[in-house]
């Protein structure tokens, strides 16, 4: 990564860390204010994004709705690793079968696509956040516990292990020195690439009023309230939904940037 | 003399702002064979791919003529005209120049397809003449099959029919024989003699001089986008006026005694007496190994001497790499065992042997997959001399120093990422680590076959030095019959996973008793 | 013959696969607390009757043991018995005859369209200078990180609200499939793009191009005969996954562009939490998937018999 490129990603992250942990900082207001004598205004100097049907101010929303967003797709993505690396590294080491059984669990994760496994979930225990970060975090495992299997094989069988060993090095300095560190590279890059998905399909949940209940800020159900306004309104669907774009296409940057590839989601 | 079939005046390339073929002019008349010659970056590749009108970059030139036919100004699709009719060519690697998702017959046929509109099944019957014209046994299956599917010997020919079927007059053979082993080496070198006889030109590339030296009838020696000399080959490898040409002569090792320098730079020290002893640093006994009930290796016995070079001799498949594997305690044999300084080494506990490792080190061919990329060069040597404690305490730094010294490598480079040096430079950092721990013992396998040969010739003339001042066995592993019978005190042959003969280097290479000897011997390619 | 053994295992994967969602989804029903009967039919808020939540006892065997019950949910399912929806007081295998086939053919055509574009821009990019390259990868990474439920309200937006040309809702006309293929191709292509590129550039850089040309093939032919299977290989890998990314977002699309089909259903269902839709559904597109995988890998063997390119 070169270093423009460094400097570019950390402020990015840091921008987004900033809006989801100190909103106001960046947009003071309250984004729950209603005032209906405000409905509907389009955007200019008075509102920056416009107001939404209820005289709330855009901006303020989309500033806001950073939290849930991220938070949901940070926590779903780390649920999904953190399952992922406990799958695939026992894939990896395990013995033929039992590699083949959770090979094929694996496979059963995979069969039922990530959004209806979300609904499938949310079916089972009711519209939440909670919910939203289960379904959305399991049905993004099976893809990185395949790609920690691969990773893991590929390296066990290194010639880098193999100098390793011949230069005397015990089991512990080898996972220590060189398996671990060397592992970890492609995830961090493949975390980064799934958080922008994370918050792309956590939103859609919203969007079909799974997630988080209006009239918090969030972009999906941000979103879901802007169709209806389609037509009258289109900034109330245009910034939440750029909001999303942005954070995405973002982390898709940095994850390539850090050597990953669309291949392995 | 007839016309030449290509004529080259001051040939020109250049990629963006750097000339890759600067000035570059000669001439190749039908029934000949030219050999252009040079290390990697010399230019000779780009030249090659400029008589198609594909060398990637801007090219120009005084002169440029194929067939009588001036070429400097020639659109694509006259290029194409050219391509594959007149002038053709057979790329190195046939695995990667044919394609892998393709039957061989279409990649052949293509060659037909591209020019005129003959009937499929009239093309057909050409690709399989074409295939049986360089002898491939069953062209009718083969033409179906892929060439992942098919043998070493069977692709390399499959790929010489690809460029014949077009019935040129030119061919040129781009290291078509690098990277082969001795027997397909020959192959090709008698298929090129074929076409050569066949009153068709050849331009072949290469930068094996051994090699060049059994087909060319002219050689041009390129350096840098130059030809630094040209002329008949009796005279350039007989008498050769430029610097340059003697020292890529001077590092052919085949012929050259133990411990004559290869390179002009460096200076092995004269021979102070050598350690004339009997006790084996490495006694290997019988070692067998099958690979799902293939045996790859089989009753597998010899003994290195202290201080001396043992050299494994085979070609690929012979189980040279899966011996050396055993010998590391890497592969674990069937049966057999591995004694080194007169104890058990194999079969042990990895837990019972790891301080016995100190005495055996391994340089792999490609020494880059060796390393693990997040280290740096003095990273990687301190935490060989650290034993995996560390890989940046100062504490190490004079012994870095030192080894760096000791493998002539600049001590600037520590700070580098090995990915950042050159193949020979890396293969100078593997031997520094290896040799951290001081062992008794070195596992050379292939170390010098990815090399060029005046870098294969430095890196030969330090393994030399570094035997003469530490006292360190080798058990030197390669395909390359040259380089073992430079460097060994004794040699073992090895074929289908068996040793069939073993001796002193002179008796092996002089007096062959076994028929396989023999075979492999008169497929060397010699210089002296 | 070895296809045969191939056909027999995958088979047998599949049955295994199918068997594990089902039970999951067991589980996922016995773990909603409360009376499983009444989980059945929509939850404590639903009031179903006593008659209705004691024929729903009956049907599932919910007075019997676990393990009876267990066996009597998987041989239903055998018999693609999926119960009766009580939501729509329909059986649910009737329902999913209805909205399948709208389903599967807007996800293939979808597919089809995503294909089609991302190996448009693939070849594209082959050509094009160092800017046009940087949007092209510009282009790629922002079609991927466009959800489906905004792209396709931003569509409706301009090309049905503003411009007037394409219908919002589906009318049965080509035009009424466009706007929800695109929506969903969109993001897909800029997926497969990203995938294609990489080894149609290796294609067409490698030494087997290189040959090609030397024996007087056009760039064109090259692309055509070489460059084109091997970008198509990782793309076709995927097929597997990216029909499935194609099923979620019909849940999304079918929402927007109010179409019938297997999406909507769920949703419905979801929200009324009729758990026999929901499990139908969800074992139907598990189907769907291993079927679709089938075919992928079918496809692939065909173009890479040796599997040297993957």
């Amino acid at each position: 990564m070169s270093r423009t490129a460094k400097i570019l990603s950390l402020a990015f992250i840091a921008f987004w860390l900033l809006t989801a942990l100190a909103p106001s900082l960046i947009a003071p207001g309250d984004p729950l204010a209603i005032n209906p004598a405000q409905a509907f205004q389009k955007p200019g100097l008075g509102h920056l994004f416009g107001t939404d049907e209820s005289g709330r101010d855009v901006y303020t929303r989309v500033v806001h709705g950073a939290r849930d967003s991220l938070f949901i797709g940070i926590a779903a993505t780390a649920l999904g690793m953190g399952l992922a690396i406990v799958l695939g590294t026992a894939a990896a080491l395990s013995p033929r079968w039992l590699d083949e059984a959770i090979l094929r669990v694996l496979e059963a994760l995979y069969a039922v696509p990530s959004l209806l496994m979300a609904l499938l979930i949310i079916a089972f225990t009711g519209p939440g956040v909670g919910p939203a970060i289960v379904a959305v975090g399991l049905s993004t495992a099976p893809g990185y516990a395949r790609l920690v299997r691969s990773q893991i094989r590929t390296l066990r069988r290194s010639e880098m292990l193999e100098a390793a060993t011949v230069l005397g090095r015990g089991p512990w300095a080898k996972v220590r020195n060189h398996l671990v560190p060397n592992a970890l590279k492609p995830l961090l890059a493949l975390v980064t690439l799934g958080i922008g998905q994370a918050v792309i399909w956590a939103a859609a949940l919203s969007f079909l009023g799974l997630g988080t209940p209006p009239p918090a800020p969030e972009w999906g159900a941000m979103l879901s309230a802007g169709r209806t306004y389609l037509h009258l309104a289109w900034w109330m669907s245009l910034f939440p939904g750029l909001a999303i774009v942005v954070v995405a296409a973002g982390a898709t940057l940095i994850g390539r940037a850090l050597g990953g590839k669309v291949k392995a989601l | 003399m007839n016309q030449p079939v290509i004529a080259v005046e001051n040939l020109r390339v250049s990629f963006g702002g750097t000339t890759a073929v600067d000035g570059v002019s000669f001439t190749l008349h039908a029934g000949r064979a030219l050999a252009l010659v040079g290390e990697s970056g010399s230019g000779k590749s780009v030249t090659a791919r400029s008589l198609l009108g594909l060398s990637g970059g801007r090219a120009a030139a005084d002169a440029l003529e194929i067939c009588g036919q001036d070429a400097r100004d020639l659109s694509d699709g006259q290029w194409r005209q050219i391509r594959g009719t007149r002038i053709s060519m057979i790329l190195q690697d046939a695995l990667m120049a044919l394609d892998p998702l393709r039957p061989v017959g279409r990649e052949i046929g293509d060659a037909l397809k591209a020019h005129g509109s003959a009937p499929a099944s009239a093309r057909r019957a050409q690709v399989i003449d074409a295939l049986a014209a360089v002898r491939v046994p069953e062209p009718e299956r083969r033409a179906r099959q892929r060439s992942t599917e098919l043998s070493g010997g069977m692709r390399q020919r499959a790929l010489i029919a690809q460029a014949l079927i077009g019935d040129p007059q030119v061919v040129i053979a781009d290291e078509a024989t690098t990277a082969l082993d001795s027997q397909l080496t020959a192959l090709v070198l008698s298929q090129l003699r074929d076409i050569k006889e066949q009153g068709r030109a050849v331009l072949m590339i290469s930068h094996d001089l051994a090699q060049v030296a059994q087909l060319a009838d002219d050689i041009a020696v390129m350096r840098q986008g130059k030809i630094v000399e040209f002329g008949p080959a009796i005279e350039v490898l007989g008498s050769p006026q430029h610097e340059y040409t003697k020292t890529l002569l001077q590092a052919v090792p085949s012929g050259v005694p133990r411990f004559s320098s290869l390179s002009p730079g460096s200076a092995v020290p004269q021979c102070p007496a050598r350690p004339n002893t009997t006790s084996a640093a490495l006694r290997v006994n019988s070692l067998s190994k099958s690979f799902g009930g293939h045996p790859a290796v089989q009753d597998v016995s010899f003994e290195l001497p202290r201080g001396k070079t043992l050299g494994i001799v085979g070609e690929s498949g012979s189980g040279k790499t899966t011996t050396a594997r055993m010998v590391l305690g890497i592969e674990r044999p069937d049966s057999g065992t591995v004694e080194l300084l007169g104890q058990g080494f194999v079969p042990q506990r990895e837990s019972a042997r790891r301080e016995l490792r100190r005495q055996m080190g391994a340089i792999y061919q490609n020494p880059l997959g060796s390393f693990d990329p997040r280290y740096s060069v003095s990273q990687l040597l301190t935490d060989a001399l650290s034993q995996g404690r560390t890989k940046r305490s100062s504490q190490y730094r004079d012994e870095v120093a030192r080894l760096l010294e000791q493998v002539e490598l600049d001590p600037a480079l520590g700070g580098r990422n090995p990915v950042e040096l050159s193949g020979g430079q890396r293969q100078r950092l593997a031997i520094a680590r290896a040799l951290a721990a001081k062992p008794a013992v070195l596992i050379l396998d292939e170390p010098v076959s990815a090399l060029d040969v005046s870098v294969q010739a430095t890196v030969l003339d330090l393994l030399d030095r570094i035997q003469l001042e530490t006292g360190t066995s080798y058990l030197f592993i390669s395909h390359d019959l040259s380089v073992i019978e430079h460097m060994s005190d004794a040699v073992a042959v090895m074929y289908q996973g068996r040793i069939v003969e073993q001796g002193p280097t002179e008796q092996i290479f002089g007096d062959p008793q076994q028929d396989y000897t023999k075979q492999l011997l008169s497929a060397m390619p010699r210089l002296r | 013959m070895a296809y045969l053994g191939w056909a027999a295992r995958k088979i047998g994967g599949a049955l295994v696969v199918l068997w594990l969602v089902a039970t999951a989804i067991f589980i996922g029903i016995r773990m909603i607390p409360g009376d499983p009967a009444e989980a059945i039919m929509g939850g404590p808020g639903s009031q179903a009757s006593a008659e209705a939540l004691a024929a729903a006892r009956a049907e599932f065997g919910l007075d019997r043991p676990i393990g009876v019950q267990y066996l009597m949910y998987l041989g239903k399912l055998a018999q693609l018995d999926f119960g009766t929806s009580y939501s729509l007081k329909r059986p649910v295998t009737e329902v999913m005859g209805e909205v399948l086939p709208n389903t599967l053919w807007l996800a293939l055509v979808s597919l089809a369209a995503a294909w089609l574009l991302a190996l448009l821009f693939a070849a594209a990019s082959m050509r094009a200078s160092r800017l046009g390259s940087w949007l092209g990868s510009m282009f790629e990474i922002i079609a991927a990180a466009v959800p489906h439920f905004w792209l396709g309200s931003v569509l409706i937006m301009l090309f049905s609200s503003a411009l007037g040309w394409l219908p919002a809702v589906d009318n049965g006309t080509a035009a009424g499939l466009l706007l929800p293929v695109l929506t969903l191709a969109l993001p897909l292509a800029g997926f497969l793009t990203q995938l294609m590129r990489d080894s149609l550039a290796a294609a067409m850089g490698s030494q087997f191009a290189l040959a090609a040309r030397a024996r007087g093939e056009s760039r064109l032919m090259v692309f055509w005969r070489h460059g084109l299977r091997h970008a198509s290989l990782p793309a076709l890998n995927l097929t597997g996954w990216a029909f499935a990314s194609l099923l979620s977002g019909a849940v999304v699309v079918e929402a927007i562009f109010a179409r019938p089909g297997l999406g909507r259903s769920l949703l419905s269902a979801v929200l009324a939490r009729d758990i026999p839709m929901v499990t139908g559904i969800a074992l139907f597109s598990a189907l769907v998937y291993i079927l679709v995988m089938a075919v992928a890998e079918g496809i692939e063997k065909f173009i890479d018999p040796a599997g040297a390119g993957a």
